[in-house]
């Protein structure tokens, strides 16, 4: 198959940005360098998608090395769905950044480490090995880390090495799981290993279902599912505005991302063992988050919480395992980061309006009164996106994902499902009428008329997201095409990869099973 | 030589995770950089099939000897930096919490409460 250029030139516009980021001297010429380097970064993901949806799965072999020993980028249909939402939401993280008045984002760096983690978010949705993956992670981290351990915020610090312990051992198990399927097969590349896999079905060697766990459980920490999630909601409060929109809302996908992939392409002999402990983390996720976040004081932490139960959602979908179920997850992932971005910056947006500059629920009670009336309608929309009522985009991936619920005959995990559901409509609720409709007390009421950050970005994404939820047909179709694509990896993977002179099996397994 | 070298990882292995779930911070960070190091050496064993074989060997055409996997020690290669940029980063945030916060007692380092 021929190479598409755009895939390599997706990851490589915001490395080439963000060196350049570093080059120019002055701060606004920083951030709109930014925002021009993750715009073409835009247009590119948006050629790759049509690409993708007009001709099937697009590689590129880096260096023209044939895989596996190669490195070998793929965009098939999740890849690319995933490439784009990042690239859309990092966009609209810069865009914010712009506007932004935080001390933090003048830092001369900020804007060169946001670049970066933007090329490790598009890198690890795109690449076709194991290794690779794991290095364009550890990019994301190490320049997420960097960028919040500047952050003007009191707590920054301590979140970020919290995050950066968390994270490392996550990556120790990412590594230890990638060299236990070298040690077992020989190879990391996607294509290759899922050959292997599906020659040695149900008779794996000694390592495969160890190497399953391990890699589980660094993409479940990534995606701060349960049992890993302690990190999340202090790490995401901790950061500036615009950086905790992409964290809350693209970052934390790599997870889920990683999943989907293992799940549908690699480990389907142990398919459903792992879906079945997928529906259990995600219903514990949906409560621990709902309620986590009903019981929270502060309201970047109260929607940090929710992205923990909204990721939740999207396990249930995986982990129900039909057809149906799985295009909702992919909805459900799609639609969230939208919702998830905005409702952060608008919160952004109200706090730096206030006194203090603080998101603490007690400061920024009945701030909202004073604030221009499109800031209150704007998260307003938000919050019923995020609890799921229509028209908003919310409405159409929980209705989606229930329907999926009722139809795999998964009444407990579907009502469970609801109950979480209604917990998103209170806290959000609770939060809206705290902000703009309380009587502002003393210290509250005094609102910067001049400062403050701009919202042309979460406008732009609420609007996006009432499209969605208005026009949701092309979303839905391309899920669809997404869940037939995954449903066949050997005709829309394996073979898009394979070389003609593919290696003969020669390989003798250093601990076969 | 396969136990010995066996019997090493697990010691690192053992190590690091003693260390990272220490108090002390430093000791903590020093436990990752311990993880990563043993993680690396159980990826050069795979590599190798005979442990103490070098990755290009002159015999090979002759089919008298197998090398060792020369992927392997590029991966290795990625991964000590990649561990080392993280190892880096991690003590240098320690560095500035040292400052801030007047201890390394990680039970110490906790404002983070809702």
């Amino acid at each position: 198959m021929e190479n598409n250029i755009f895939i390599i030139a997706t990851i490589f516009v915001p490395y080439a940005g963000a060196a350049l980021a570093l080059a120019v001297p002055k701060d606004m010429q920083k951030r709109y360098l930014a925002l021009l380097a993750s715009f073409i970064a835009w247009i590119f993901s948006i050629v790759v998608l049509i690409a993708v949806n007009e001709d099937g799965t697009q590689i590129y072999r880096l260096g023209g090395w044939e895989p596996p020993y190669g490195i070998v980028l793929v965009a098939d249909h999740l890849s690319a769905l995933f490439g784009f939402m990042s690239a859309t939401i990092m966009l609209g993280g810069i865009l914010y950044a712009v506007q932004c008045k935080d001390k933090s984002i003048t830092s001369p760096s900020f804007m060169a480490l946001f670049l970066t983690m933007e090329t490790g978010l598009l890198g690890a949705m795109y690449t076709g090995d194991l290794f690779t993956l794991f290095v364009f992670i550890e990019l994301t981290v190490v320049s997420s880390v960097a960028n919040v351990a500047i952050g003007d915020s009191r707590f920054a610090l301590e979140a970020a090495m919290k995050y950066l312990f968390m994270s490392s051992l996550g990556s120790l198990f990412l590594l230890l799981g990638i060299a236990s399927i070298y040690v077992t097969f020989g190879t990391v590349n996607f294509a290759d290993l899922a050959r292997q896999l599906a020659i040695s079905n149900g008779n794996e060697p000694l390592l495969t279902r160890a190497s399953a766990v391990m890699l589980l459980s660094a993409f479940l920490l990534k995606s701060s599912v349960a049992p890993f999630h302690w990190w999340q909601p202090d790490f995401h409060t901790a950061a500036p505005t615009p950086l905790s929109a992409v964290l809350s809302s693209v970052i934390v996908k790599i997870g889920i991302y990683g999943i989907i992939r293992l799940t549908s392409l690699l480990f389907v002999a142990e398919q459903a063992l792992i879906y079945r402990w997928l529906v259990m983390l995600g219903v514990l996720a949906i409560f621990f988050g709902g309620l986590s976040a009903l019981r929270t004081y502060n309201g970047k932490r109260v929607l940090a919480y929710s992205t923990f139960g909204q990721i939740g959602f999207i396990l249930l979908g995986i982990g129900w395992g039909t057809p149906l179920a799985l295009l909702a997850a992919l909805v459900y992932t799609f639609n969230h980061a939208f919702i998830k971005s905005s409702l952060l910056m608008l919160m952004g947006v109200v706090a730096s309006r206030n006194e203090e500059h603080s998101a603490d629920l007690e400061k920024v009670a009945g701030t909202g009164r004073k604030l221009h009336w499109s800031i209150g309608l704007l998260f307003f929309l938000g919050g019923m996106a995020l609890a799921g009522l229509p028209p908003m985009n919310g409405f159409i991936s929980k209705f989606l994902l229930l329907q999926s619920g009722l139809e795999a005959h998964e009444w407990l995990a579907t009502s469970l499902a609801i109950g979480g559901g209604i917990l998103t409509l209170i806290y959000m609720m609770k939060t809206w009428q705290l902000i703009f409709q309380q009587k502002p007390t003393e210290t509250s009421a005094i609102v910067h008329a001049t400062g403050g950050d701009g919202y042309l970005a979460p406008a732009l994404l609420i609007a996006a997201s009432l499209l969605l939820g208005i026009f949701a047909t092309p979303l839905y179709k391309f899920a669809e095409d997404t869940v037939t694509s995954l449903d066949n990896p050997h005709k829309n993977y394996i073979e898009a990869v394979e070389p003609d002179n593919w290696r003969a099996l020669d390989y003798q397994p250093f601990l076969g099973g | 030589m396969d136990f010995f070298f066996a019997l090493a990882l697990g010691i690192l292995f053992g190590t690091g995770v003693f260390q990272l779930l220490r108090r002390d911070l430093i000791k903590a960070a020093m436990g990752t950089a311990i993880l990563f190091t043993s993680i690396n050496l159980f990826f050069l064993a795979s590599g190798a099939f005979a442990p103490d074989v070098p990755a290009y060997v002159d015999q090979y055409a002759d089919g008298k000897a197998t090398p060792s996997d020369p992927l392997v020690q590029a991966m290795i290669l990625t991964a000590v930096v990649v561990s080392f940029g993280s190892y880096a980063l991690l003590l240098s945030i320690i560095t500035a919490i040292s400052t801030r916060y007047d201890t390394l007692n990680s039970d110490e380092v906790d404002e983070l409460k809702n």
